[in-house]
């Protein structure tokens, strides 16, 4: 019993760990743009969130379509100001975007410790359980679920169904063809980027009713979300919400069965091993 | 009869659900000039990456000099004497001309210093000893096709694998490159060299020519007899293989 | 030009050698620390500068070079030479399998995939009960600042030289020819496996050496001050300021951050993650060879008209 209620609380949390890591991976397939300061978008939502639920009660569901643009407006500020403009001297494309979000990343962890302090918060919302018997489903857990799932399938439908999606996904997937069809391909880029980490603050938005968290944990989403979107094979969407099932599994898993310090590395460990193993053009390169 | 200096047997390999190369085998003599041709998509650079040891095939067996160097790394394969050039030109574009060349060098050359003499001289050879000290990066299309060969040449190879090493070039600058090929043969350095069109090069440069087309080779024999065959002049869709062009 | 430099270098060391003995104890704090940042920026050049390979990970040499020399100290009660060597020893001898597995791992997989081994290798030695386990791991006196900078210089005058022998060396070539583009770099000769091992294990043995001496530094340690993420920020940020994949630029990197950093961190620690993080998004836009090669091109250009 306690196997499937570790089961239930993974398959909870691997959905809320699909949709930051959604953000994440539409970043990657369109650019190839590994965003380090992903985390601290989701982190920092949540402790905005948190914040807010202190000073004046207001319930974080209701500040999603806040965190949503205030999210998307950054991302566009980020791409358009300084991702666009790196030049190619210093290292590949690659390594100085790279470089570029671990800077960033610093750059907003700083922030966030000296706007919130560097105490782990949370939301004290819904608290309660669903009982099923003897499984407890959290309402918290549920309701985060729910609402990565709705927020899913409506990135979903954008990406299949409308001019912005096919041209995302155009540029992922050939550039010099989207650039052939006219697709002005920094805007879309731009927007991709926007959304990315739009969608990461409504998982960091989510996240604080379910996690206490401080500023300094954006490092540990972005690795989750690096590690989900690996396992899922990078740009491939569905497959990265299996990842978040199988990484949300494991961590519930783990933190029951290995204690507590121990449980700190399970994310990091199951991280490297992915990368290690899982199959594509991960792992140097094999063919010309 | 004596062992061919290159022999490959059977090669096969598929990746991302496509049969790049279907079983394919050819030989290459000392000092011979094997012309490699088949329409884009053929598998000559696929065939190339096996040979240099970049791919591993699934099936089959490459000999070089009497050794199965199936399995061997790159860098292995490239002392043995078996030196590459890219179809599109890869320079190491923040360093030196001379640079470029005594990586290759380093092989046969104990010092650095001993290196980039030799290379300096392989960059002379190759015509482009006014750039000699400049970064790779400022070279012009033609002279990093130069520098491709060059850095090929400074590892003293027995075998040359050209891969489309005539495209992009004017005409006089391939009836250049073809002589230089020429050259090479008639000093005992064997090449292989891939090309897609401009057959009347092919015509006068090999000795002999392999036809590649979707991973399959279609024929094989000297050029004249080549020119006629109908399996040939059919997998380039009947387009004339414009000798006089 | 190169006898003047070679004076003026040979002056630079006897000043720093005989520093310890006119200066007061702030003023060698400072200079330890100065050097102690330059020797770690020089550290991450070989593998993130020469080799191309960016590591965001090297921290964890850092930390493990710290624990083994304070361990060691502590509880075995070495000499502190000893020690701090075999911390050094111990980073490298564990980068040599650690890197035939993760430099298989390219780019962003590689950067992140040794911020993770980071982290790990933290909560492993932090796991071990004889370290403290977090709560940390007291060292008994029998060093002072002065030995701990007398090492410290010495260790990174070696990085120094080492940094001067790769760039002229073939190794060096090899090197750089693997970051330009490892596959060919394979097909001229270059065994890049065993080149980026070397590399990396060079780039955690000099942290390794450096975290010994932080170590008896400190005199207290725990995890989160030598695992420190802004140690490894500050050092990756020093190295391509001055010039990654140069010879001074780390030198020069260091000089120019480590008095504005120290006064930042004492002072203001969020907003110091702010800067540096912000310096690094700068730099990478607008001045993304470093000071050194632009300082070079200058020259070059002088000399050209």
């Amino acid at each position: 019993m306690i196997l499937l209620q570790l089961a239930i609380n993974g398959v909870l949390l691997g959905g809320v760990l699909a949709l930051s890591a959604l953000g994440f991976n539409i970043v990657f397939g369109v650019m190839r743009v590994v965003n380090l300061a992903h985390g601290d978008f989701v982190v920092l939502a949540a402790v905005f969130a948190a914040y807010e639920f202190a000073q004046s009660g207001i319930n974080p569901l209701l500040l999603l379509p806040l965190t949503i643009v205030a999210g998307f407006v950054a991302g566009a500020l980020i791409h358009h100001l300084l991702l666009r403009r790196l030049p190619g001297e210093i290292a590949s494309a690659e390594a100085s975007s790279l470089t570029l979000t671990f800077g960033l990343s610093y750059f907003l962890t700083g922030a966030g410790l000296a706007t919130f302090g560097g105490r782990f918060v949370s939301v004290p919302y819904l608290t309660g359980a669903f009982q099923l018997g003897p499984i407890s489903i959290p309402q918290a857990r549920l309701l985060a679920f729910a609402v990565a799932v709705v927020l899913s399938l409506a990135f979903a439908f954008v990406l299949r169904s409308t001019a912005l999606g096919r041209a995302i996904r155009a540029t992922s997937q050939n550039l010099d063809g989207a650039l052939a069809c006219g697709v002005d391909v920094d805007r879309v880029r731009t927007l991709a980027f926007a959304i990315g980490t739009a969608v990461a603050t409504a998982a960091g938005t989510l996240m604080s009713f379910l996690y206490n968290l401080n500023a300094q944990q954006g490092v540990l989403f972005t690795v989750n979300a690096f590690a989900v979107v690996v396992i899922g094979g990078l740009g491939n969407y569905t497959g990265a919400v299996l990842g978040a099932l199988v990484l949300g599994l494991a961590e519930s898993f783990a933190s029951y069965f290995v204690g507590a310090t121990l449980a700190e590395a399970a994310p990091y460990l199951l991280f490297i091993l992915v990368l290690l193993l899982a199959p594509g053009g991960l792992r140097g390169r094999r063919a010309a | 009869m004596t062992e061919p200096l290159l022999a490959v047997d059977g090669v096969s390999i598929a990746f991302g659900g496509v049969q790049a190369l279907s079983e394919v085998s050819l030989e290459v003599r000392d000092g011979e000039i094997l012309a490699l041709i088949g329409p884009n998509g053929a598998g000559k650079t696929t065939l190339f990456n096996v040979i240099s040891g970049v791919l591993r095939p699934d099936a089959g067996d490459v000999r070089f000099a009497g050794r199965s160097i199936v399995g061997w790394a790159p860098h292995r394969i490239a002392r043995a004497g078996v030196a590459r050039t890219y179809q599109i030109v890869r320079p190491f574009g923040r360093l030196s001309v001379v640079d470029n060349v005594a990586v290759g060098a380093l092989v046969h050359a104990r010092t650095i210093e001993r290196a980039r003499n030799d290379a300096r001289d392989v960059v002379g050879f190759v015509g482009l000893g006014a750039y000699a000290d400049r970064p790779a990066s400022s070279l012009t299309l033609t002279q990093r096709k130069r520098l491709e060969v060059a850095r090929a040449l400074a590892l003293r190879p027995k075998l040359l694998l050209l891969d489309e090493v005539m495209a992009g070039l004017t005409p006089t600058e391939m009836d250049g490159m073809a002589e230089f090929v020429l050259h090479l043969s008639e000093r005992g350095i064997a090449a292989v060299a891939g090309i897609e069109h401009v057959m009347r090069l092919v015509m006068r440069i090999s000795h002999r020519i392999v036809v590649l087309d979707a991973g399959r080779r279609i024929a094989e024999g000297d050029p004249a007899a080549i020119l006629t065959d109908p399996a040939v002049i059919e997998a380039y869709l009947g387009a004339p293989l414009g000798i006089g062009g | 030009m190169k006898r003047a430099a070679a004076v003026l270098a040979a002056l630079v060391i006897v000043v720093l050698i005989l520093a310890p003995l006119r200066l007061n104890g702030y003023a060698i704090n400072l200079l330890y620390i100065t050097l102690l940042s330059i020797g770690l920026a020089y550290g991450w050049n070989i593998i993130s500068g020469y080799a191309g390979y960016f590591s965001f990970g090297q921290i964890a040499f850092f930390g493990v070079g710290a624990y083994a020399t304070g361990l060691l100290v502590a509880d075995l009660h070495w000499f502190w030479m000893p020690a701090a060597f075999a911390g050094g020893v111990l980073a490298c001898a564990l980068a040599i399998p650690l890197g035939y597995v993760m430099l298989r791992l390219r780019g962003p997989f590689f950067a992140m995939g040794m911020f993770g081994m980071a982290q790990m290798v933290r909560v492993l030695v932090t796991a071990i009960p004889a370290t403290g386990s977090g709560s940390g791991l007291f060292l008994p006196p029998g060093s002072g600042i002065t030995e701990v900078y007398y090492w410290t210089l010495a260790i990174c005058a070696g990085a120094i030289a080492l940094t001067i022998w790769i760039d002229r060396s073939a190794f060096g070539l090899r090197l750089q020819a693997l970051r330009e583009d490892e596959q060919v770099a394979g097909t001229l000769g270059v065994d890049t496996t065993r080149a980026k091992i070397t590399a990396f294990a060079l780039s955690a043995l000099i942290p390794g050496l450096l975290g010994g001496g932080y170590a008896l530094f400190l005199t207290y340690i725990e995890p989160d001050a030598v695992f420190s993420s802004r140690l490894d920020l500050q050092s990756i940020v020093m190295a391509i300021l001055g010039g990654l994949g140069t010879v001074w630029g780390p030198l020069i990197g260091g000089l120019v951050m480590t008095q504005i950093s120290e006064a930042l961190w004492a002072r203001f620690p969020q907003i110091y993650l702010m800067i540096f993080g912000g310096l690094l998004v700068a730099l990478l836009i607008a001045l993304p060879r470093g000071i050194v090669p632009a300082i070079a091109d200058r020259f070059a250009a002088r000399r050209n008209a």
